[in-house]
């Protein structure tokens, strides 16, 4: 058992992370900043159930993804599984190949030309169910077995959600590369 | 594109995401270290995948971590003086 003594300075350390994904999750900062605050509440009340040793942050993250869930699933009243469609795989690195014809470091360095806000745009336009498990899984961190645990889908759903919306969201950076002109054509 | 390259495709995920067995991750390793186009693209999917990482944080304003400090103060002094 954990003691409530010392949840500010266990916890706290964790607040930049967990605003970050609740702002992926709402993508809006007044929702992202309701639900970390409702977050950190229940997560004090509940933390004499906390085990200690245990993973703390997978624990808040949780609890994180379960706040976001009730309050906002709720609100849309509609089911959530949307379908990307037929997704190739190694999408980004197969236009880039066909495109330039460019040497195998030039794809790396492309990447290197993506800036934050392409990236956050192209996490933000996936369809909330990969963008939870792309988000779980990449910016986070969390093993396939954590994220199902948080999200309370079984392992394949998790793996299944997770691999398309990395495809769907290596395209989403294909037509943002190619708007910007950084897709190496232009050398 | 052979057979072992659409099997590593396959399972190019489970491997960079440290999801698979000893045995299975060897086999892998042992068609990357033959086939330099699946190596390539290996490569590149870990960049993709730590560039994720690295560019989508975005840091809160220091009022929402005072906010949160006071928060859990005000929640502990309820606490006591139940």
């Amino acid at each position: 058992m954990a003691d409530q003594a010392n949840f500010e300075d266990d916890a706290m350390q964790f607040a930049s992370q967990l605003y970050s994904a609740a702002l992926r999750m709402t993508r809006n900062p007044a929702d992202a900043e309701d639900v970390v605050q409702e977050t950190y509440l229940k997560a004090y009340r509940a933390y004499g159930s906390f085990r200690e040793g245990t993973n703390l942050k997978a624990w808040l993250y949780r609890i994180l993804t379960n706040t976001y869930i009730n309050r906002y699933r709720k609100a849309q009243r509609r089911p959530s599984e949307v379908e990307l469609g037929e997704l190739q795989d190694l999408y980004l690195f197969r236009r880039l190949g066909e495109q330039s014809g460019a040497t195998e470091s030039a794809e790396a360095e492309v990447l290197e030309q993506f800036v934050d806000t392409d990236v956050i745009e192209a996490l933000e336009s996936l369809p909330e169910n990969f963008r939870m498990a792309v988000l779980l899984a990449d910016v986070e961190g969390f093993a396939y077995k954590e994220i199902a645990d948080m999200l309370d889908i079984p392992i394949g759903t998790v793996m299944s959600r997770l691999h398309r919306g990395r495809k769907a969201l290596q395209k989403k950076l294909w037509h943002l590369a190619e708007e910007r002109g950084i897709t190496g054509r232009a050398s | 594109m052979s057979r072992s390259c659409e099997q590593a495709t396959e399972q190019i995920y489970f491997y960079l995401d440290g999801e698979m067995s000893y045995f299975r991750r060897l086999r892998i390793r042992w068609h990357l270290r033959r086939c330099g186009h699946c190596d390539c693209a290996f490569d590149f999917e870990e960049k993709v995948k730590e560039m994720i990482r690295e560019k989508s944080r975005t840091e809160p304003s220091m009022e929402l971590i005072d906010r949160l400090h006071a928060l859990l103060r005000e929640e502990a002094g309820n606490d006591s003086e139940r």
